[in-house]
């Protein structure tokens, strides 16, 4: 296994828009580090293609955007990506960040089952986020948006960086804690509404496997 | 139905009553991605949460997750473990 980011970016609604916008940081700053890439963007997302980029590069992190149910990661347009009892066997000794929902309930576990250097970080519940329907042309000036996804691309952004899982996923859960004291105290008509999925997402973040592995 | 199921459809009723008043005080320009549905808009919200389908679910246990938080003072005690 070499050090390298494989990460998956579907682009086929809004919600995946905003998470291949906002995954831009992350790939800059594997860029800046000069740690080797490879993005699998939009129709590419799917199984066949993503399994042999995973075999051919063996790299050793792998970030996975995208809807998620408690076995399945998906890719463009709902096509299963990563499933339980398919092919989640890709996934065993890498460290893995599925910015998806619910996978880390069943999916995360079998990842991280036959292996003990390999670490999942994911959600137990569907994880969630914010958006202003006035900067949808421009997610990145979307100041609701980046109260929820600054702080998980902080995870693969620390991993970048050279800390180790459980500081990755800790800088993250205290950035989504910032946030959330943020929200309550602007006292705006959403407020509450976004305190409580910022909670969400701080309660349901889970890293499984080996916390102290690195890339 | 027996009285205790009465009861808890009842509690059902209101949880669902105070989440839609919260969706209902956002503004139309604020969307959530929920799972692994489409984006949902303040009007599909309360959708979704009168219908009680998965996303409803989703969203009520949202709200009840935070309000535990908040009663148990989970969320105070983790407020305060920030430094700065």
């Amino acid at each position: 296994m070499q050090k390298g980011l494989i990460i998956t970016c579907p682009k086929y609604d809004d919600g995946t828009e905003y998470l291949f916008y906002f995954s831009k940081a992350i790939i800059g700053e594997a860029k800046n580090r000069n740690i080797k890439i490879k993005e699998i963007s939009d129709k590419e997302v799917e199984m066949v293609n993503f399994s042999k980029v995973v075999t051919k590069l063996d790299y050793n992190l792998i970030v996975l955007n995208g809807h998620g149910s408690a076995d399945t990661i998906y890719g463009h347009k709902d096509c299963v990506l990563i499933q339980v009892g398919k092919n989640e066997q890709l996934l065993n000794g890498r460290i893995t960040y599925a910015r998806s929902c619910d996978a880390g309930q069943m999916l995360g576990e079998k990842c991280v089952e036959y292996s003990k250097e390999g670490c999942f970080i994911g959600y137990s519940l569907p994880f969630i986020f914010a958006m202003d329907t006035r900067w949808t042309a421009n997610p990145h000036n979307d100041n609701k948006a980046k109260l929820f996804l600054e702080p998980s691309n902080s995870i693969p952004i620390s991993l970048i960086k050279g800390q180790s899982a459980q500081d990755a996923y800790e800088n993250s859960k205290k950035l989504i804690l910032k946030n959330l004291r943020k929200v309550i105290n602007t006292k705006e008509e959403d407020s509450f509404v976004l305190a409580e999925a910022l909670w969400n997402n701080y309660f349901g973040q889970v890293i499984l496997g080996n916390s102290e592995a690195k890339i | 139905m027996s009285e205790q199921e009465n009861s808890r459809e009842e509690t059902n009723e209101k949880v669902k009553e105070l989440v839609i008043m919260r969706i209902n005080a956002i503004p139309s320009t604020t969307k959530l991605s929920i799972g692994g549905s489409k984006t949902l808009s303040k009007e599909e919200m309360i959708e979704h949460v009168k219908r009680g389908d998965k996303e409803g679910k989703q969203i009520v246990q949202m709200h009840i997750n935070f309000i535990r938080a908040v009663t148990s003072g989970k969320l105070i005690t983790e407020l305060n473990s920030l430094t700065n």
